[in-house]
């Protein structure tokens, strides 16, 4: 059983859900410490101030906001605090949006969702009425020092969290300047197109693709550790294709 | 126009189109500096080897991994580099998958694509397989490798562009066994009456009615310092109660919402509170 993250209430109408928050994605990319060469100890990182030239103590440290070229102006730790909004453990649901509407670049960070000690009947049937309405609910909540909008969803049979990005966070397609072709792409080439597709069809099963890098790695590693050398893997760069139906065609004869 | 991150070239079967990549989320927080209390002077970090008590340069550290056993391996820059992925410079597309079959949970950072360089060829590839894909309701699987790490990515349309999001591998997402799902199925009417609940507190997805209050609030509160005021946090609410008769909860709420005591997209308490 892993450990929750935050434990809080979920409020839609009266009716309040206990629930534990639990990690739900975790990086396993190949983390190092850092170290001294010379002597193997560890390395510390301390905080000295740029004028005086020496260490100071953390309580000695204060959150400024550049306002202007290096005028800033300070916050105390509970002044950031008191901007973060509303500090109870509640996530106030406040509508109810279908999933599907629900563009993934939105997604910041995904949670699962426990049910907490007591109302346990409460979370199954939230879970299951998302679950039959392919809702998920939104609301706003205060996590770690800062105000967050949350998704809350059915998710692998419990109640996944997703925190979300703002509006002004998102980049719109537009931003991105396209140069259009001279002509647009011919029906023949669509559908020819449209066959390299269905030739390299599969069905997505996440586990068939590994991170290779972080197997190369985690390699070298206990290479070194049996005092072995260590060595690398070659690729060719591929060439611009200049004729697009020839090269459609020939993916086409090597992909069947 | 952003900035491009990367450049390269798509590469599906023997088509390859050059393109450059954009991040399709930007960071609109505000941002802190870390300063000496006393003198308001900036605050930096600086590396001591624990031991020593000195002082040291980028040079003179290494990277330890932990061994099970309890012992460590030093690691070097050079071997670092050494298992680092060539630098391919292309996106390869392994595979077309079904979209609606990927867990949006999978998905890490949103990118988009835009084909670069002057010939018309691989901008007509481009467009090609844009509507290639947006006729299947397919997105191709690749991988490529950016700085130095290798990325397993999924290249689909949106926004009529080819948007490319970074994905976690199967490995990072943990199962949900042992999470506790609650109590008992519910009965047929308690199901019925969250689902009118459900239903009466519906809305629109309509991201632009939700705004970021938290940079607001701080925002204004950094006002409010600079000019010598005061602030003071808000006190916690109580956390609610769960109740002890499920039915008579969801008749109340749902009484409530069929009056309109909820606003739809209100995007939350609005009034700062700090």
């Amino acid at each position: 059983m892993p450990r929750s993250l935050w434990n809080g209430t979920i409020s839609v109408g009266v009716i309040a859900v206990p629930v534990k928050l639990y990690t739900a994605v975790e990086s396993k990319t190949v983390r190092f410490r850092e170290v001294h060469l010379e002597d193997g100890a560890k390395i510390e990182h301390r905080r000295f101030c740029a004028k005086e030239e020496k260490e100071v103590p953390y309580d000695d440290v204060v959150k400024g906001f550049e306002v202007g070229k290096g005028k800033f102006v300070v916050l105390e730790k509970d002044e950031i605090a008191a901007a973060a909004g509303d500090p109870a453990h509640v996530i106030d649901v406040e509508s109810f949006v279908e999933t599907t509407a629900i563009d993934p670049v939105f997604y910041a960070k995904t949670y699962y969702l426990g049910a907490g000690a007591k109302g346990g009947d409460a979370y199954r049937l939230l879970h299951d009425a998302l679950e039959r309405t392919g809702r998920a609910g939104l609301g706003r909540f205060t996590f770690h020092n800062r105000e967050y909008l949350a998704a809350i969803r059915p998710l692998d049979g419990v109640l996944g969290l997703h925190t979300m990005h703002f509006a002004d966070e998102v980049v719109p397609g537009e931003e991105i300047e396209l140069a259009e072709p001279s002509k647009a792409p011919t029906k023949q080439e669509v559908e020819m197109a449209g066959k390299l597709v269905g030739s390299l069809e599969e069905s997505f099963s996440p586990g068939k693709r590994k991170d290779r890098y972080r197997k190369a790695v985690l390699d070298m590693i206990e290479r070194k550790a049996a005092g072995k050398k260590p060595k690398a893997p070659r690729e060719q760069p591929p060439e611009e294709s200049p004729d697009l139906m020839a090269a459609l065609e020939a993916s086409l004869q090597g992909g069947k | 126009m952003p900035r491009p991150l990367w450049a390269g070239s798509l590469s599906f079967g023997l088509v390859n189109v050059p393109v450059a990549l954009f991040s399709a989320v930007r960071d609109q927080g505000l941002h802190f500096h870390e300063l000496h209390e006393p003198d308001g002077a900036r605050i930096e970090q600086k590396r001591f080897c624990a031991e020593e008590d000195t002082e040291v340069s980028l040079e003179e550290i290494g990277h330890a991994y932990d061994l099970d056993d309890g012992k460590s391996v030093i690691v070097l820059d050079e071997e670092l580099a050494e298992v680092a992925p060539r630098r391919t410079r292309t996106i390869d597309i392994e595979a077309f998958v079904p979209l609606d079959e990927i867990d949006p949970l999978f998905f890490d950072h949103p990118y988009f694509l835009a084909p670069t360089g002057e010939a018309d060829g691989p901008r007509r590839a481009y467009q090609l397989l844009l509507k290639a894909m947006e006729e299947s309701g397919r997105v191709a699987l690749g991988r490529f490798v950016m700085r130095t790490k290798e990325y397993l990515v999924t290249i689909g349309p949106r926004d009529d562009r080819l948007a490319l999001t970074t994905m976690r591998f199967a490995d990072e997402v943990r199962e949900t066994k042992g999470i506790d799902t609650g109590g008992k199925k519910p009965a047929k009417a308690q199901l019925d009456q969250a689902v009118a609940l459900i239903d009466a507190l519906s809305a629109d997805w309509d991201p632009s009615e939700w705004k970021d209050e938290f940079r607001g609030r701080l925002e204004d509160v950094i006002e409010r310092k600079r000019k010598g005021r005061t602030i003071e946090a808000p006190e916690a609410r109580d956390e609610p109660e769960p109740v002890p008769d499920l039915m008579a909860a969801l008749e109340e709420s749902l009484a409530k919402a069929k009056r309109g005591g909820k606003k739809q997209g209100r995007g939350g308490r609005a009034k700062a509170r700090a």
